[in-house]
């Protein structure tokens, strides 16, 4: 993996180095000029062994899930490096004619050329070999057994210039030479050999046009054929040059660099350069195959990096309150000593420091820790992954690289340290009077001037963001802004005799309806607001925390509320009320566990509610398919003529089985789009058949104005040549959310796609052979569930306008009458056109293979969200072995007063459990709620979805969260009861 | 003797402000302690003996009123100045012993010292010299958990001369002691007091460790209500 967000890695782990690296220095020379703070840090850290592991774990997991993330993006990037490697060996620039044929396949060119381009680089020393290639796909059937492969890659090779290539091996790693060959013999890759079960001696028979050329199977390779696929077929290279008609003719001269598969590419900029003045004049082109791959591999994985980072974003802010939360307790726990330490003269810096040092050796050890437990969840994600990924072709093969372990690291432990020194700096803010006596610190008094500044500013600040949204057209900029003056007025207020608990719950409440407001609400009145994927972490943020302060500031109902629906239970109410009353006396331990609880829940269950609509949507396979019910494509070497025709003569099928059948044709182009300053870049324009727009259901999200309806619009673009519909992908819009990937070449612009309608937009179309251009108007932008629609449809008579003859259709779309059954049907078209390499697809299926792997994928993401329940059931933890250290003396007081050890046992997994249960409650509600309006908006892209609640999932989800934090406080439950009452009570 | 006054505080008000009500601890105090003078401040529970050592020493702020000690109004002074000063000029002698239970007895006496800026070398052996003047020079690598309530006391007691501060503050010296312990830290202090010249404030409820100072200063309610000079000290 290259990049991350976009940043060089190596730049990435440099910047990070260097901030680490500057960090431990300045600790180093900290420690040096004040080695007694470093060693109370240092002493301090092992003083409670359990406490220590805790912390430990809670500090690790946001370097783990980094380093997860990275993980996996690098076991993709490696995956797909192998896989492109493997196609593509030795080879590291491949020269092609700039325009291909209609098929898509490169044109041929004179051999000539080929050593014009030898002599043209005999001196450059970075090129270790160049051959002329011929490359062409097409089927390769045994009649006898009936079985084929429909697309095969066939190689003509010129052996005497394959020199530091690869060679063609067997099984054994014995040399295949071409010279052995005599006329009509070849050599066959072994997975092509197992599907069509032939060995050596064998005759296959190859359509590289109408009529089949028999050709004799002389050995098997395992091999060495590049570039092609699994399934090749080689040949020497006058031998396919005479059977495609292309006589000293070639499509392809490829090239080789010094160094091994993956370093030749180091040479491709010098080797292109080289190439410049040599291709300059004519009209082919260099393309660097290898270096394109392996950016091709560097930015799938990083693509794959960012979505597990941005989904962690949630466990990572959980985490960073963990971190906060635990060194505020820490704080608690040595509250005395801390004061004494300044009362004999330490600074409040000094006590940042103690506290940064201490912090510094749990977050050095806890990213050690994380970084390789994230290599072993990345580990257990691959396995995942390569499961759904079963279907594609594909194969996983785990692998990190010590950059991604250094940058999860450097990651970690700078991001804790960042916390550690905030939370220092916030508990080094004690009074030593009441430290040393161990008196709780008074509520801040609401008429301090830095409480009044902060009340003045919030409101101030909310306003400056609220314009800067709106100017900007920023969403969550806006909502933001908003949302701090939601809170700022009440605070505000209370400097004016709001009483607090009215002034927190305005605020709470006012935040929690701002963000539920649904979505079309704010569209009416602020219809250009541009949105991405900060939103759902902002809005989750927002929800949690106006929810928990809700609940915070009216811990008093809810206490009587639970007292009386519960107290009615013999015995139950003493130990009910202390359970309860500690937790909503420490407001704000409890409202920071409570926060990172609802926000894990919240996203768990935001997930959940879109993985079940994502499933009905690809249930609705009728929707997805267009209607129709098989795809098929066939060779372009041997397209059918006639399909109707041949149909009629088939005997596997019948044409009365067929609703429709439409076909459609395209061709490689160049676009633009008119009136802007793009460049012609390559794209794929299709053309449907008139049974196509008369049988396809695909809507469109945005029409051009003066069509009533959208039948009107498949109407015009089969009617009125120069018309063309497009994907949504190829449209902007409002609601961003790319996370990385490749970028693409061609977009349209000066319209999205939320626009009640298309304004004149044309594309410029050319002919890459002839330079004779077209424009298309643009009249409907397909919607998102236009599954088979992709990229830009027009008619086929415009396809053949623009070339001046006829393109054959290559693609084909069955639609079945009800009692056909779609499998049967698909083989026995591809039983029929087997000479014509057809290969069917029954639609239904394909999509419910892509859902299962597409569900699996989002499973997974839960998954790795839900390792942020990690970060709640840690606090707890803490919370709870704190909670039995601060509370010795008022237990042994219990005890006295008749509690039984059961009873203190039970009051304090009571206590975690009101924690748990009320993060839990408040994350499933927050995130149903908001799940409401990411549906909605959801709908506008893929209108078969609903609401739906995912009972079992939510469930699940409730029952490992509470079941976990249940276990966590066990332990210090267990510790509290068995305290003697004597002994705590005069407890110091 | 108006100049020979190291303590001078002058109106000293303090007030707690809880969410309900406003508590008084301190209500126009007016006190001057001459140096090397040994003064015990005595009364009932609550009637600000602490509140009036805190404010004195510079560990708690004053509601109104001034407090100069040694010349230097610490009424005015920043935290980090107030800080320095007490690292600088002050000792500190706690009911609880208040030791640092991860340094060793040598560590908790050197670490003021070491606050105070003075070099790690010269601490350790002002440390120790500390330690021998309380007859703890055995004990000094054991830790607090490691030694007994007396010991810990005379282990702060060290840890407060270790700076040779110009006054010593003490809440409740022997509150935590056995009386034969109490005896023994009381009559340390004495001597210290005499050997060194050193100004002792000592907030206690022991009649018998008021005797032993120079005037014993009656509190009630947040006022200074007698003062009693001893004059066989």
């Amino acid at each position: 993996m290259e990049k991350l967000f976009g940043i060089p890695i190596d730049q990435l782990m440099v910047a990070l180095l260097i901030i680490f690296s500057l960090g431990i220095a300045v600790m180093i020379v900290v420690v040096m000029r004040n080695r007694v703070i470093f060693k109370l840090a240092v002493r301090n850290a092992p003083r409670r062994r359990a406490q220590a592991i805790l912390i430990v774990m809670g500090l690790m997991l946001a370097t783990m899930l980094f380093s997860a993330s990275l993980t996996t993006g690098d076991t993709l990037t490696h995956s797909i490096r192998v896989q492109a490697l493997q196609e593509i060996g030795e080879i590291d620039v491949v020269i092609e004619a700039e325009a291909r044929q209609t098929s898509g396949q490169p044109s041929y060119y004179d051999e000539a050329f080929f050593h014009t381009v030898r002599d043209g680089l005999v001196d450059v020393s970075e090129v270790a070999g160049i051959a002329p290639l011929i490359t062409e796909v097409a089927p390769v059937i045994v009649p006898d057994a009936g079985l084929n492969e429909a697309r095969v890659n066939i190689l003509g090779y010129a052996e005497q210039w394959m020199s530091g290539f690869d060679r063609l091996e067997d099984k054994q790693g014995g040399i295949l030479s071409l010279s052995d060959l005599a006329h009509g013999q070849v050599y066959i890759s072994n997975m092509l050999a197992e599907e069509l079960v032939v060995s050596p001696g064998d005759t296959v028979y190859s359509y590289l046009g109408s009529v089949p050329t028999v050709l004799e199977v002389v050995g098997l390779y395992e091999k060495g054929a590049n570039p092609s696929g699994d399934f090749s077929l080689v040949m020497p290279l006058p031998q396919l040059q005479e059977l495609t008609g292309n006589e000293n003719k070639i499509n392809s001269i490829i090239i080789t660099n010094q160094g091994d598969s993956v370093q030749g590419a180091r040479h491709t900029d010098t080797v292109l350069s080289r190439l410049e003045p040599i291709l300059e004049a004519g009209t082919l082109e260099a393309t660097p195959v290898k270096q394109d791959a392996l950016d091709d591999a560097d930015e799938a994985g990083s693509a794959f990096s960012t979505i597990f980072l941005i989904f962690g974003q949630f466990s990572i802010a959980a985490g960073i309150l963990l971190i906060f939360l635990i060194f505020v307790m820490l704080a608690a726990e040595r509250k005395s000593e801390l004061g004494i330490t300044r009362a004999v003269g330490a600074q409040r810096g000094h006590i940042v420091r103690m506290f940064a040092f201490e912090g510094a050796i749990y977050a050095l050890v806890a990213a050690v820790i994380g970084s390789l437990l994230g290599v072993a969840a990345g580990w257990g994600m691959v396995r995942i992954i390569a499961i759904a990924f079963g279907q594609a072709d594909l194969e996983l093969t785990f692998a990190f690289n010590w950059q991604s372990l250094v940058l999860a690291y450097t990651m970690g432990t700078v991001l804790t340290f960042v916390v550690v020194m905030i939370s220092s700096w916030r508990v080094s803010r004690l009074n030593i009077v009441r430290a040393i006596r161990d008196i709780p610190e008074p509520t801040v008094s609401r008429k301090s001037i830095r409480g009044l500044i902060l009340a003045i500013l919030l409101p101030v600040a909310g306003i400056l963001l609220t314009v800067a949204g709106l100017q900007g057209e920023q969403l969550a900029m806006f909502m933001l802004g908003v949302s701090l003056v939601i809170i700022g007025v009440p605070l505000l207020a209370r400097r004016f005799g709001l009483p607090d608990r009215a002034a927190f719950t305005i605020a709470g409440l006012g935040v929690v309806a701002w963000w539920f407001l649904p979505a079309d609400t704010l569209e009416s009145v602020l219809p250009e607001m541009q949105q991405g994927m900060e939103m759902f972490f902002l809005s989750g943020i927002m929800l949690v925390v106006g929810a928990v302060w809700t609940v915070i500031y009216n811990s008093d109902i809810l206490l009587g509320a639970v007292v009386r629906i519960f107290g009615r239970i013999r015995g139950l109410p003493p130990v009910l009320k202390t359970a309860i009353s500690y937790p909503m006396q420490n407001r704000f331990r409890t409202g920071i566990t409570l926060t990172m609880f609802s926000l894990v829940v919240f996203t768990l269950v935001v997930m959940a509610f879109i993985i079940n609509s994502m499933t009905v949507i690809f249930e609705d396979t009728e929707r997805l398919s267009g209607g129709f019910d098989i795809r098929a494509n066939t060779s372009y070497a041997n397209p059918i003529p006639e399909i109707r025709t041949a149909l009629q003569k088939s005997e596997e099928v019948e044409l009365d089985d067929f609703q429709a059948i439409s076909s459609l044709n395209g061709a490689p182009v160049k676009v633009k789009q008119e009136g802007t300053d793009q460049e012609f870049t390559d794209f794929y324009l299709q053309g449907v058949d008139s049974s196509y727009t008369e049988n396809i259901t695909y809507k469109f999200d945005v029409i051009a104005a003066g069509y009533d309806s959208q039948q009107d619009i498949w109407q015009t673009l089969q009617e009125e040549p120069g018309t063309a519909v497009v994907s949504a992908y190829l449209v902007p819009t409002k609601q961003s959310y790319e996370m990385g990937g490749p970028t693409l070449d061609f977009r349209l612009e000066g319209f999205y796609i939320e626009d009640e309608t298309i304004p004149e937009v044309f594309i410029q179309v050319q002919d890459p052979f002839t330079g004779v251009e077209q424009r298309l108007r643009v009249i409907g932008v397909l919607n998102q569930e236009a599954f088979y629609a992709s990229g830009i449809l027009t008619s086929q008579e415009t396809v053949n306008s623009l070339f001046s003859q006829p393109v054959p259709p290559l693609s084909y779309m069955f639609q079945l009458k009800d009692s056909v059954d779609a499998e049967t049907t698909a083989k026995a078209l591809e039983a029929t056109f087997v000479e014509h390499g057809m290969q069917a697809e029954v639609m239904a299926e394909e999509i419910r293979e892509n859902a299962s792997a597409s569900v699996m994928i989002n499973n997974l993401l839960q998954g790795f969200m839900g390792l942020g329940l990690l970060v709640g059931i840690a606090a707890l933890g803490v919370i709870a072995a704190r909670s039995v250290v601060e509370r010795r003396k008022q237990i042994g007081v219990l005890r006295a007063l008749g509690f039984q050890k059961s009873m203190v046992q039970f009051s304090f997994l009571l206590e975690s459990s009101f924690v748990s249960l009320l993060g839990i409650g408040l994350g499933v509600a927050l995130g149903a709620g908001l799940s409401v309006q990411i549906i909605d908006a959801m709908k506008e892209s893929f209108a078969g979805l609903t609401y739906q609640v995912p009972w079992v999932n939510v469930v699940v989800v409730v029952i490992i969260a509470y079941g976990a934090s249940l276990l966590t406080t066990y332990l210090p439950a267990r510790q509290a009861a068995k305290i003697y009452p004597a002994e705590a009570l005069r407890f110091e | 003797m108006q100049n020979s006054n190291i303590i001078q505080a002058t109106g000293v008000h303090k007030s707690y402000n809880t969410s309900k009500v406003t508590v008084n601890a301190l209500r126009g105090i007016d006190l001057s302690v001459i140096r090397g003078e040994m003064v015990a401040v005595m009364g009932p529970s609550g009637c600000g003996k602490t509140t009036l050592l805190n404010v004195l020493s510079g560990l708690d702020d004053v509601t109104k009123g001034q407090v100069v000690i040694d010349g230097s109004p610490i009424h005015t002074m920043s935290d980090r100045q107030c800080t320095r000063y007490r690292a600088e000029k002050m000792g500190f002698v706690f009911q609880s012993y208040n030791l640092l239970p991860v340094l060793s007895a040598v560590e908790n006496v050197e670490f003021p010292l070491l606050m105070a800026g003075v070099k790690q070398s010269d601490a350790r052996r002002r440390a120790q010299e500390a330690l021998a003047l309380v007859d703890l020079s055995e004990e000094a690598p054991k830790r607090p958990a490691e030694m007994s309530g007396g010991q810990q006391q005379r282990v702060t007691i060290a840890r407060a001369l270790a700076n040779e501060p110009a006054i010593v503050w003490a809440d409740e010296p022997t509150g935590n002691l056995d009386s034969e312990n109490a005896a023994e830290v009381i009559d340390l202090l004495c001597r210290l007091n005499k050997e060194k010249l050193q100004t002792f404030v000592i907030v206690t409820h022991d009649l018998a460790v008021g005797r032993k100072t120079n005037r014993i200063l009656r509190m009630a309610d947040g006022q200074i209500v007698e003062e009693l000079y001893m004059d066989a000290n």
